[in-house]
């Protein structure tokens, strides 16, 4: 069942073109689109966006030479012409051993549902949408902490892929997903505060309701109020959900096979080794029924899996699509289109006995700016936290920042929290590290 | 197939002048009070050597419009890759929806004008290059960088070179086109020794044709420079932690002004009252060392416009005189509500998005102090030498990130450092910056926001500042 089957049939017929120009090699990609967001600010709706949107890539390899090409323009003249000027163009590419499609494809015989698409977005009217965003917003700007709203969105999607190429794969598949959340203002005398909350999920009913969102957003605003910088030092920082799921990108950018052939990561020649604390699970699984990273099969029509990346520690994979695997002597792991479900697997301490466990330290809620190095590791952000001192929170704390190396952060988590929850396609559970630099006065 | 000249795209597009007038009348009948159509065709191609072989060539073409009706402060916004006519009168059906009154507003005739600016030329560009020639101009690159030190392990030198159409027509009546070049060498260095490692980064380019690359900024000395930062930071130490003295080193620290001030002064942050520097026009911001303003009309800059997103021309804008706020970077919607002359500053990254107010080329004015007079006055310091970029929210706390620096011992140069955050709050840094430099440089940068992204540059002299907090490591 397919809003647009001609999308595949054009793929096919693409490749058929190209077939018959003598390339070697060719693999056609078409993405098709459609999407509805609408923005409130102050209970009326200050922007309604809806879209309708398709986009075509090919990939030509001749005599190991290849070259690629894109486009949204789908008229026949301009997909024959890109075609023809790829192949002109990759006999100007260098030959390269390792190019060339996979292998091995996904075998629709092994299909399942992932759960992934949700005709009922599809379905819902706009009102509904619009209401939504407005009922998160009037929440909010009843608490009288709030100072003003940002504004508050609904955001729906659908979206469909196909891909054929020239050793025969064909294939589609389609999925939904919507997000809806808040960010606001609070403010003392001296300073004032942004932060928000969000969620998304691919089936309408997986967001979160729009009271809890609100409740979210409105706690994460307000514990902000009356926040001071502190003396610089080193102390134990504890990564609230979200703040996890930012290192864990930091480590997913390093574990990506283009890095570590580039040497780009300080993980280069660490396969088999241990690179973490025996404690440390870091998987990338793309057939999570009903998760917002799921999906049956990459761009290069390499099928997902669940796969180890670490193991109590030990390093047993990098993030690899066909090209960077041979570069590096290995298989791909079907991550053309990149992670899917990566997350740090959980802990059994409950986030409320993380901080009961600290003495004195940070938690950490939010970090501004980029500061991520992942040749050395090095990580470096603007912060925002609340203040721990025996087990319990002190204050807030604003305009600070945090630095330490992730080499040494994954050797030093020393509790994991009981609380992953794949809201994020990049996700884990609330993590405490022994020791951070955090900078202040 | 690809011809940089205007009949060439409008046989592309294929609507005729009255097609486009019904059109936004259509986008009128619910009630609308304006209407606009932004078309754009756009090439995109880069190539890629990589590990000495030409590894990657692609080339983009992208179509699509975008149609947007104003309803008071409310935006009705949708988009489409389909440029027929049926499919564009839904679209602006859809984006009309937006109002819902019963009164019909209708577009007057349309006025066909072209740019009185001429910021950039749309001849030699580097998109009508034979790709053998710009693949001389990427190796010649690469092998400056490779060859620069025996350490150097690993090179990626790039060349992206893009040409936008963009046509903007709206029921105020305007009619007008832009030709769009838009040009960037990259060169990524990676450097190991004793299995210490570390990468640089090199970029040069902007709204500018072949000839730069002979005159301007020669393909070597990019990849030189990737290559020499890369060699620093081997030998670099951590950074410092805490609140001391800095030196933002002249050009690439134009991250700072463009997060610290940039941000807060794009109007529309300012009509909705999340600015921090909302409702501050007239006042005192900065002390008076400072004057910022913000200008597109630089010849062939990165972050040079002959016309913004919406077709209003472009002009330099003074945003702060010598400490006082005196403008606002506007687009025609903030224009509107804040009862400002639009000043030619609403951007969108594409046909894809509704336009918001942004940054093009802003400035920090020089000074009358030498660089060495700056470095020369700090007992005890952190200098920032190149910058990897920045953020800032709403409430004015703002970060950048700093690749490589060097400690500030009795005035000179010392230790170099590398990897770290810096974090400020606008208000304060703008009293802090107590010197600025007489010498001048740009960073070119690609600025994000809303999940826009838009070609930039900032330029800044060498600037000291009191006091600031440097996030190194203890």
């Amino acid at each position: 069942m397919s809003k647009d089957m001609n999308l595949l049939s054009l793929a096919e017929n693409l490749v058929n073109y190209s077939k018959s120009k003598n390339v070697d090699e060719i693999q056609v990609s078409i993405a098709n689109e459609d999407e509805f967001t609408v923005e409130v600010r102050n209970g009326e709706i200050e922007r309604l966006t809806e879209s309708v949107s398709k986009g075509v890539s090919i990939k030509v390899i001749l005599d190991k030479r290849v070259a690629t090409a894109s486009t949204s323009d789908f008229d026949d003249e301009t997909l024959k012409f890109l075609v023809d000027d790829a192949i002109e163009r990759a006999k100007l590419s260098s030959q390269d051993e390792f190019a060339g499609l996979p292998d091995e494809f996904f075998d629709k015989s092994q299909e399942i549902d992932l759960e992934i698409y949700d005709p009922l977005l599809e379905e819902i009217q706009p009102e509904i949408k619009i209401n939504i965003a407005k009922e998160i917003e009037q929440i909010c700007l009843a608490d009288k902490r709030i100072k003003l709203s940002e504004g508050s969105f609904f955001q729906s999607g659908f979206g469909e892929v196909f891909i054929a190429n020239s050793k025969g794969f064909s294939g589609s598949f389609k999925s939904t997903s919507c997000s809806s959340g808040v960010y606001l203002h609070s403010a003392d005398e001296n300073n004032s505060y942004e932060e928000g909350w969000w969620s998304n999920s691919v089936n309408f009913n997986g967001l979160m309701k729009p009271e809890e969102i609100a409740k979210i957003a409105i706690n994460r605003v307000t514990r902000l109020i009356g926040a001071k910088k502190i003396e610089t030092q080193k102390v134990p920082v504890i990564f609230e959900r979200p703040m996890t799921s930012m290192l864990l990108g930091f480590l997913a950018s390093c574990l990506n096979g283009h890095s570590i052939y580039m040497n780009q990561s300080f993980l280069v020649d660490k396969l088999g080794q241990k690179i973490a604390g025996e404690n440390i699970n870091i998987i990338d699984d793309g057939l999570i029924k009903g998760a917002i990273g799921s999906r049956l099969f990459d761009r290069e029509g390499v099928p997902t899996r669940k796969l180890s990346l670490i193991e109590n520690g030990t390093l047993n994979s990098y993030i690899l699509d066909t090209y960077s695997g041979r570069k590096l002597g290995l298989k791909s792991t079907g991550h053309a289109s990149g992670v899917t479900n990566f997350y740090l697997d959980k802990g059994n301490t409950n986030p409320d006995e993380i901080i009961k466990s600290t003495d004195k330290g940070l938690l950490l809620t939010r970090t501004i700016g980029q500061g991520t190095n992942p040749t050395t590791g090095d990580l470096s952000r603007g912060a925002f936290g609340l203040w721990i001192e025996k087990g319990e929170i002190a204050f807030p704390v604003a305009e600070i920042t945090i630095s330490g190396n992730l080499k040494d952060l994954l050797n030093s988590i020393e509790i994991l929290g009981d609380d992953l929850i794949f809201d994020r396609s990049i996700t884990g559970p609330t993590i405490k590290v022994a020791e951070m630099t955090v900078a202040g006065i | 197939m690809v011809k940089i000249e205007e009949k060439y795209f409008f046989d592309k597009i294929r609507l005729s002048k009255e097609e486009l007038t019904k059109l936004l009348s259509i986008a009128l009948e619910k009630g609308g009070d304006f209407s606009e159509i932004f078309i754009e065709y756009r090439f995109n191609n880069s190539v890629t050597i990589e590990e000495d072989i030409v590894k990657s060539s692609s080339r983009n073409i992208s179509i699509g419009a975008g149609i947007r009706v104003l309803n008071g402060e409310q935006t009705g916004y949708a988009f489409t890759n389909d440029l027929s006519y049926d499919k564009l009168k839904k679209v602006a059906i859809t984006a009309g929806s937006i109002a819902n009154s019963i009164k019909t507003n209708s577009a007057v005739n349309l006025n066909e004008q072209s740019s009185k600016n001429q910021f950039y030329s749309t001849h030699n560009l580097v998109t009508e290059l034979d790709l053998n020639k710009k693949i001389n101009l990427v190796r010649s690159a690469y092998d400056a960088a490779l060859n620069y030190d025996k350490r150097i392990v690993k090179v990626s030198s790039t060349l992206a070179d893009e040409v936008q159409f963009a046509l903007i027509c709206n029921s105020n009546g305007i009619f007008i086109t832009d030709i769009r070049p838009q040009t960037r060498l990259m060169v990524v260095s990676t450097a190991e020794e004793n299995k210490i490692r570390d990468t640089g980064f090199e970029n040069a380019g902007g709204r500018v044709g072949v000839d730069f690359f002979e005159t301007d900024k020669r393909p070597e000395e990019i990849g030189r420079l990737a290559s020499e930062e890369a060699i620093n930071l081997l030998s670099a130490g951590d950074s410092p932690a805490g609140e001391m003295t800095v030196v933002l080193g002249g050009g690439q620290s134009g991250v700072l002004i463009h997060e610290a001030v940039g941000h807060p002064l794009e109007a529309d942050g300012a009509w909705k009252k999340t600015s921090i520097m909302s409702g501050k026009l007239g006042e005192m911001v900065a002390n008076p060392l400072i004057t910022i303003y913000d200008d597109a009309t630089i010849p062939s800059y990165r972050g040079s416009l002959n016309v913004d997103d919406e077709g209003t021309e472009t002009e330099p804008v003074l945003l702060i005189e010598k400490g006082k706020l005196v403008a606002y970077m506007n687009d025609l919607l903030s224009s509107r509500i804040m009862k400002h002359k639009p000043n030619g500053h609403g951007r969108r990254e594409s046909y894809r998005f509704s336009p918001i107010p942004r940054m093009n080329n802003t400035v920090l004015e020089k000074g009358d102090n030498t660089a060495e007079e700056i470095i020369k006055s700090v007992k005890k310091g952190f200098y920032a030498k190149s910058f990897q970029g920045g953020m800032v929210n709403s409430t004015g706390k703002f970060t950048f990130s700093v690749n490589l620096g060097y400690l500030i011992e009795n005035g000179q140069l010392a230790k170099p450092v590398k990897n770290a955050t810096l974090i400020g709050s606008n208000f304060e840094i703008l009293q802090n910056i107590d010197m600025i430099g007489n010498d001048t440089g740009f960073f070119l940068g690609t600025c994000g926001k809303d999940g826009q992204s838009v070609p930039v540059t900032c330029g800044t002299p060498t600037v000291r500042i009191s006091k600031m907090t440097v996030g190194g490591k203890l």
